[in-house]
């Protein structure tokens, strides 16, 4: 096994067990809003897709970070892209559990129907409504950007991979393997959760929704301060 | 009727089994873990760990067997996010192989992030390191200073966001 494989291995294992840790105590409100969203419909592949999205990205920034050889260079283009999707990440929740609770005026933006016209409820309606789960790919792209420490380590190590590779390529390459191998090692724990959250299981929903519409909104305000603050 | 009864607690076992597991793995989002285990630590009147400020210069702590490590963090202010400079003067012996530096939060797996040290003159070694943001807003980090088969030191210390 050559040092960089064993590395990808490291990183699949560094995954796996922050994704059972870390991940599941920042992302478990965005994976459980998803699956709350889908309505008792199945969660496996709309959080696959999602997954998959995520991974994807972390891919992209691998390979940039490989390239480049500079973390601070890389982290420093994306700050303000950051900061803007944990805004965004947190509008998503608040307003996902504002709207499962009934409480926003433009009616239910969950699920069918909803009197809504603005571009926000036009959105999440189409989410919710979406025949296929092929949505939820440019979402877990675009919450793949999110900031996150385990994440920035990973990228350091796709950065110290590239600048021990012998071309500009075989850099983009071990950089961008190390954060698949990375984001794949997160995902049992991001699907256990959205599986669990799938409330398919829970007799009394109703009572489920209103906690977790109140929990969402509160967390949805943290992400956005959060955010604000970044 | 008997059937039904036990039809029911089973469902009912079940779900508050589901429940109990998904309460277990949010709970980690909720709980000030590292209050609530210095406070622990504090009452069994455990050890508490350095703090060292490393914004204001070096930090020194002792190894068994008489050896004293000294950390310092350039340049200053010791920011996360940037390009450090990780620099360990060791007094009292040296180390059988290549010392190293793990940087983590406190009771907080960030993945792993090792900065190697090599011998730059006399009893002192360098190495380059970045400590990432945590978007939780904490702070407060360890270095842990390894010296193969010798021992390692731990140092908490806050950086600059």
């Amino acid at each position: 096994m050559s040092s960089i494989d064993t590395l990808y291995f490291v990183f699949l294992v560094t995954g796996f067990t922050v994704g059972f840790g870390h991940c599941i105590g920042m992302c478990s409100p965005i994976v459980v809003s998803l699956s709350l969203n889908l309505k008792g419909k199945s969660v496996l592949i709309p959080h696959l897709l999602y997954n998959a999205g995520r991974v994807l990205t972390y891919a992209i920034l691998g390979g940039l970070a490989g390239v480049l050889g500079s973390f601070t260079i890389l982290t420093s283009s994306i700050v303000s892209l950051q900061k803007g999707v944990l805004i965004f990440a947190g509008v998503l929740v608040l307003l996902m559990g504002l709207a499962m609770g009934g409480w926003i005026p433009f009616g239910r933006i969950f699920g069918d129907g909803g009197a809504g016209s603005g571009v926000l409820s036009k959105w999440f309606r189409r989410l919710s409504a979406a025949k296929s789960p092929i949505v939820y790919l440019p979402l877990g792209l675009l919450l793949g950007l999110l900031p996150c420490g385990p994440v920035y380590t990973a990228l350091l190590a796709s950065v110290r991979a590239g600048m021990g590779a012998a071309s500009a390529l075989e850099g983009f390459f071990s950089g961008m393997g190390l954060m698949i191998a990375f984001g794949i090692g997160t995902i049992p724990a991001l699907l256990l959760v959205g599986k669990l959250a799938g409330l398919g299981w829970i007799k009394s929903r109703r009572l489920i929704y209103k906690i977790s519409s109140l929990l969402m909104a509160l967390v949805g305000i943290y992400f956005i301060i959060q955010g604000i603050r970044y | 009727m008997n059937q039904v009864v036990k039809q029911m607690l089973k469902r009912v076992l079940i779900s508050s089994l589901k429940l109990v597991i998904l309460v277990i793995l949010c709970l980690p989002n909720t709980v000030n873990h590292e209050a609530a285990r210095d406070a622990i630590g504090a009452d069994l009147g455990r050890e508490a760990p350095v703090h060292c400020d490393i914004q204001r210069g070096p930090c020194t702590k002792h190894l068994a067997g008489g050896m004293t490590v000294t950390l310092d963090i350039l340049p200053k202010p010791v920011k996360a996010m940037t390009d450090l400079k990780f620099q360990v003067t060791l007094s009292g012996g040296k180390p059988v192989r290549a010392a190293y530096i793990d940087l983590g939060m406190p009771r907080m797996d960030m993945g792993p992030n090792r900065v190697d040290l090599r011998l730059v003159k006399d009893n002192v070694y360098e190495g380059e390191g970045v400590i990432v943001r945590c978007p939780s807003g904490r702070r407060t980090w360890k270095a842990t200073v390894t010296l193969p088969e010798t021992g390692k030191v731990e140092f908490l210390f806050d950086v600059i966001y």
